[in-house]
């Protein structure tokens, strides 16, 4: 697949997205990274702000099958990834597994948190190795597979939040701002109004093959090796039992308890590469490392209780690391 | 023009971000030299410069020289190896130059047998299409960095400073003895066959310059022989250190000649200076006489008289004394003063007629006898603690007495010798006891101290 076909997809994904969503733009572009990453997203933020609508709208465009749970805590795994149930046939009976809603390429986890851990917990097989177990049987994903999960950070009451494990399973987590002015008043133009916009479909029914081109394709794009031992060091610097030089002023040393796992590292080189082809090039730039470390490493380090109590947040930290970790 | 175009053009973007690589490191090493320059350009002229005035001799100039060299490629090496562009470094600098966002960074440092050949050739014709924008020789030019500056700033203000304070480590080393360097003159000539003879004439003069009995006049005369025979000599010298040694040897000679004849015209000046002083001395009251038109000492032996009349310390007097004994003025015949162990004889009969030699007005007070004895060589009791008279009298020191009747004459303003004719009796020659006391003793007294009568008659 060329570059430029990559590009030309990828611009129509976004601007078909944009159609129903407004604004977020920087969070449509990274959760289609993801998707073409082959990777799972996180999105957090308040209710009303359009994640569901977005993921909804995302799998409309894509022309792929589209899957929702609601999380609750009565949520049984069962209910995700499907069961064994008694049929007949023919006089006879037998089970037969029927498949749960995770087996969609595009699947909304909504308010993720809301459900047990052990519901939880049964999407990580599913996240990861892209098939599930049920009975002593696997069963293949479907291929592209997404899930795309959300979370309230203000509702605690009644939730579990999301065990370091799993959350280090998503690719990307990228939080949702409130809309500007501007793009309240376009939300409410769209919405209030007779006319509403709908996203058209850009790729065909059968367009898995395609998705799987593109993302290909997106692992082949060059990138150099300084670039590379960059990655390397900011993902070390996140390490608060190996950093050195700076001791115990070193805000990672301070306020993180745990640092990146080899996963954030390579989140960063792949969605990295992903904007580089996103913005029609071949190779990747330190710009696009540097677009990409935020939702790449964010819900990766861990904060202690020290920056609990001081609120502060790993996106500061992160900061921190890249302002210290030079580039040559 | 165009051919180099042409071949520029044919370079692959790798092969000219290592061209580029290689012109920085020539930057690099030129901003290096430049910044060692200058500090080795002031230590060679330092050095050339102590050398030339003979502080250092030319082995210890050499070898300067070579050290300093030496150091400054050493710093001209490891300053190039430490900021030397790398490939990689150059790739940066065309990428921020074209705006290429990494495309040079990622082509120069990429294996290329790891990537999809057509990627890295897409990559390779979008990196000479961006080339083609700039002229590494019009964006890469070298420029003098600001570091130059300030090494030669720094290495010029050294140098100024350096000349600055120059005339002050002359004038120390002026303090040091010329005798000495003469010596050392001398010493080198000696391993010179032709000039071993010449050699041995300065180191005796040497010698003889380090003696002080020998008169100052025939200082001068034995330096302005020795001047001639350097002079002589170097005129037939052919060689170019030989001539270069008799050449210090004259201006060592010629130094010292200047300072003995400023030393004579001191002397001179110091005997006009006594005769002019008389006049003054007789509008003071002093019972005091002069001690004529050749007393080189008038003036002192004026004041010293007054401030005894004044009751002021004797010891002040018999330091400013040994002041006055300088070898210098034992050269003038005319001043030089009777020792006072035999003037004391002498002078009986003068000190009661109160009239001077030169025809100076007597004073009622004390009489020429009751002054401390001028001259040379001086009594070894006039030097201060500490200094070594000819006899060698170490760390002696003195007590000044003064008699009862002499603390009434002077409370009544009346010398105690300012009646001599009515009792003709046999006072010290002075008002004062220098007799030594050793240095160690503790209780030696310093000051005036009263002399308890029953004593009166062992000291008379």
């Amino acid at each position: 697949m060329e570059p430029e076909k990559f590009q030309q997809v990828f611009k129509r994904l976004e601007a078909e997205v944009r159609k129903v969503i407004v604004g977020h733009d920087d969070v449509i572009r990274q959760v289609l990274i993801a998707f073409f990453a082959g990777g799972h997203v996180l999105l957090e933020g308040v209710p009303g702000l359009g994640k569901t609508l977005l993921v909804k709208s995302l799998s409309h465009v894509l022309g792929v099958s589209f899957k929702r749970i609601q999380f609750t805590p009565d949520l049984m795994p069962s209910d995700i990834v499907g069961t064994e149930v008694l049929t007949e046939a023919n006089g006879r009976r037998e089970f037969q597994f029927k498949k749960g809603p995770i087996f969609a390429h595009v699947v909304l986890a909504d308010e993720i948190n809301r459900a047990t851990p052990k519901t939880q917990s049964a999407v990580l097989e599913a996240m990861e190795e892209k098939q599930v177990t049920v009975f002593g049987e696997s069963h293949t994903l479907a291929c592209p597979f997404i899930v795309l999960a959300t979370q309230n950070p203000i509702e605690l009451e009644g939730t579990y939040p999301l065990p370091e494990a799993q959350l280090d399973r998503f690719f990307f987590k990228l939080m949702v701002a409130p809309p500007s002015p501007i793009e309240l008043r376009e939300i409410l133009k769209r919405t209030t109004g007779t006319e509403t916009g709908d996203a058209g479909k850009v790729l065909p029914d059968d367009g898995g093959k395609l998705i799987g081109q593109m993302q290909q394709l997106l692992r082949q794009v060059l990138i150099a090796p300084p670039i590379e031992d960059y990655v390397v060091r900011v993902v070390h610097a996140t390490q608060p039992n190996l950093i050195n030089g700076n001791g115990s002023t070193s805000p990672v040393k301070q306020y993180l308890r745990f640092g990146s796992s080899p996963r954030g590292a390579q989140a960063v080189i792949l969605g990295a590469k992903g904007n580089a082809l996103a913005d029609g090039r071949i190779h990747v730039s330190y710009e696009d490392v540097a677009k990409v470390i935020y939702p790449a490493l964010r819900h990766r380090i861990i904060l202690n209780f020290q920056a609990e109590a001081e609120n502060v947040n790993t996106d500061e930290i992160l900061a921190e690391v890249v302002k210290q970790v030079p580039r040559a | 023009m165009r051919t180099s175009t042409d071949a520029q053009g044919r370079e692959s973007p790798e092969q000219r971000v290592g061209r580029l690589a290689a012109q920085l490191r020539n930057h690099e090493l030129w901003d290096s030299l430049l910044i060692c320059s200058p500090p080795l350009l002031v230590s060679i002229y330092l050095g050339m410069y102590l050398y030339r005035a003979a502080w250092i001799a030319p082995i210890t100039f050499l070898l300067l020289s070579g050290a300093v060299i030496g150091l400054s490629l050493l710093a001209v090496v490891v300053h190039t190896r430490r900021l030397r562009p790398s490939v990689r470094s150059a790739a940066r600098l065309v990428d921020e130059k074209t705006e290429a966002k990494d495309r040079f960074l990622t082509l120069a440092t990429i294996d290329v047998a790891l990537w999809p050949a057509a990627l890295v050739g897409r990559l390779r014709s979008e990196a000479a299409a961006l080339l083609e924008r700039i002229d590494f020789r019009h964006e890469f030019p070298y420029r003098i960095k600001r570091s130059f500056y300030w090494s030669f700033l720094i290495s010029l203000i050294a140098a100024t400073l350096f000349h600055l304070s120059m005339p002050l480590m002359e004038s120390t080393r002026r303090q040091a003895p010329a005798y000495e360097k003469l010596s050392e003159l001398a010493e080198k000539m000696a391993q010179r066959p032709p000039l071993s003879e010449l050699a041995y004439d300065l180191h005796t003069l040497a010698v003889k310059l380090q003696d002080p009995n020998v008169a100052e006049q025939e200082k001068q005369t034995l330096i302005h022989k020795a001047l001639e025979q350097v002079e002589k000599q170097q005129k037939k010298e052919k060689e170019q250190e030989s001539r270069a040694l008799l050449g210090e040897a004259s201006s060592t000679l010629q130094g010292l000649e200047q300072q003995s004849a400023k030393s004579q015209q001191k002397d001179t000046e110091k005997g006009d200076g006594g005769a002019q002083s008389n006049p003054s001395q007789e509008g003071q009251g002093e019972g005091r006489q002069s001690q004529g038109g050749g007393d080189s000492k008038g003036e002192q032996n004026a004041k010293r008289s007054k401030d005894m009349q004044k009751g002021q310390d004797a010891r002040e007097n018999s330091k400013e004394q040994g002041k006055e004994q300088s070898p210098q003025s034992q050269g003038d015949g005319k001043d030089n003063q009777p020792d006072p162990s035999n003037k004391s004889d002498k002078g009986t009969g003068k000190e009661l007629t109160g009239k001077t030699p030169g025809g100076s007005q007597e004073k009622p007070g004390r009489s020429r006898s009751d002054e401390i004895p001028q001259g040379a060589p001086p009594a070894e009791r006039f030097y201060k603690p500490g200094e070594q008279g000819s006899e060698g009298v170490k760390g002696a020191r003195y007590v000044t007495v003064q008699l009862p009747e002499e603390l009434a004459a002077d409370s009544k303003g009346e010398g105690t010798l300012s009646k001599p004719s009515k009792e003709p009796r046999a006072y010290p020659k002075i008002p004062v006891s220098n007799a030594p006391l050793p240095a160690h003793v503790p209780e030696a007294p310093m000051e005036k101290q009263q002399l308890p009568l029953e004593y009166r008659g062992i000291i008379r």
